[in-house]
């Protein structure tokens, strides 16, 4: 080997071993108060049950659900792929370890919002990217999809397709159950009063 | 700290097709610069007479991964905004056979190519026509494709985190692997026949 490539290659062995032997920052970066006030008025961080529900069907695999409700709660039923994060583990390294996955959007769920908007203001308080919450948690995903609601009135197209892939999302994750159907008001026949012109005289004469 | 200057929204989006045109006129300066317009070059690599493309491609991604953990350790980089490719594994060995083949048979990648064509060379702009018949067949055919496109989803998987490593070690491990293949490679190339092309 060339001495120029002999030097070259002692110089990566070195910078490798440089990072493996220096001292990790333990140090936890917390961003700037105003960020994270920007960040807590923004409203994009919430998703919504038919969002998660549909990453979940399609198998997103940037999608990281986290469950953030007791251990129990869990074990008895969660999201599919969720993996169960109590929040006194938020800043734990297993915690962070977790959260900190780059290229996966974070979404965290509990029951209602409540534990789900701590665990957020926490973890993006400490810098985690990509960080989503379950709007209205398990109580409303449960409420959507898994007791789908029938339209009223005369639906839109859109409604319709709403309470169609719905229909389909509870069938995906129950696996049967009547679907919801349609159930729209019929229509009153109005009594539409028919007045009778009344016979006019004949008109005599031509042009 | 920073991200990638584009995501973070430091420079807009917009940008996007300007900086693709100046990163792909370098790439292509490198590869050009580097010999890769040369199928035989290229094809070396398969007959063990010249191992330039590994060791290009092994030290671009060696000083790559280096240069990202030292910028992340520095906190000059945030490493957590970089995308990472999901990985689809059934997908991925299905496609790499395919690129494996059609690599050894032409001697090309897309790249590489597309270098070739540019500076003239018959084969590359072969090579050039055939990759966008094959790109328009399979755009074509793709619902026929496409259960197989999406299989052996892994979400984003990093190689240090399935071996329960930190990128630090995984890295070092990655650079005396890059030397061993260097040292490697020079022994078989005085065992072989040298080519002169």
């Amino acid at each position: 080997m060339e001495r120029k490539y002999t030097i070259l290659t002692i110089l990566l062995v070195v910078l490798a071993l440089g990072l493996v032997v220096l001292p990790k920052n333990k140090e936890r970066k917390e961003i700037d108060p105003k960020v994270l006030l920007d960040g807590v008025v923004e409203r994009s961080r919430y998703l919504s049950v038919d969002q998660v529900t549909h990453r979940i069907i399609e198998n997103d695999p940037t999608l990281l659900l986290v469950d953030v409700r007791p251990a129990d709660q869990f074990k008895t039923f969660a999201l599919p792929g969720a993996i169960n994060l109590h929040p006194d583990s938020l800043l734990s390294q297993s915690g962070t370890d977790l959260l900190g996955q780059p290229g996966k959007d974070k979404v965290l769920y509990g029951n209602s919002d409540l534990i789900a908007e701590k665990a957020w203001l926490v973890c993006t308080r400490y810098s985690v990217n990509r960080l989503y919450i379950m709007k209205g948690g398990m109580n409303e995903w449960f409420n959507t999809i898994i007791k789908v609601k029938p339209a009223t009135g005369t639906p839109s197209t859109t409604d319709l397709d709403l309470i169609s892939f719905r229909n389909a999302a509870r069938q995906f994750f129950v696996g049967d159950g009547e679907p919801a159907t349609v159930t729209t008001t019929p229509i009153q026949k109005e009594k539409v009063p028919v007045i009778r012109k009344a016979p006019s005289a004949s008109t005599g004469g031509g042009c | 700290m920073i991200g990638p200057i584009i995501s973070s929204g430091i420079i807009s989006s917009a940008w996007d097709n300007l900086f693709a045109i100046l990163l792909g006129m370098g790439f292509g300066f490198a590869l050009e610069a580097s010999g890769f317009s040369s199928s035989r070059k290229i094809i070396g690599t398969f007959f063990g007479y010249d191992f330039v493309v590994v060791k290009v491609f092994f030290t671009a991604a060696i000083v790559a991964s280096l240069g990202l953990l030292y910028l992340n350790y520095l906190g000059l980089i945030d490493y957590s905004l970089l995308y990472i490719q999901p990985t689809f594994l059934t997908s991925a060995i299905v496609g790499g056979v395919v690129m494996g083949i059609g690599f050894a048979m032409a001697g090309f990648c897309p790249g590489t190519s597309l270098c070739a064509a540019a500076v003239g060379r018959i084969d590359g702009l072969v090579f050039f026509g055939g990759m966008f018949i094959g790109v328009f067949l399979f755009s074509e055919a793709f619902p026929l494709f496409e259960n197989l496109y999406y299989s052996g989803s892994q979400g984003s998987p990093m190689i240090n985190s399935v071996f329960g490593i930190s990128p630090e070690l995984f890295t070092f491990i990655l650079v005396l692997a890059a030397v061993g293949m260097f040292v490697g490679a020079s022994w078989v190339q005085k065992k072989v026949k040298k080519v002169e092309y």
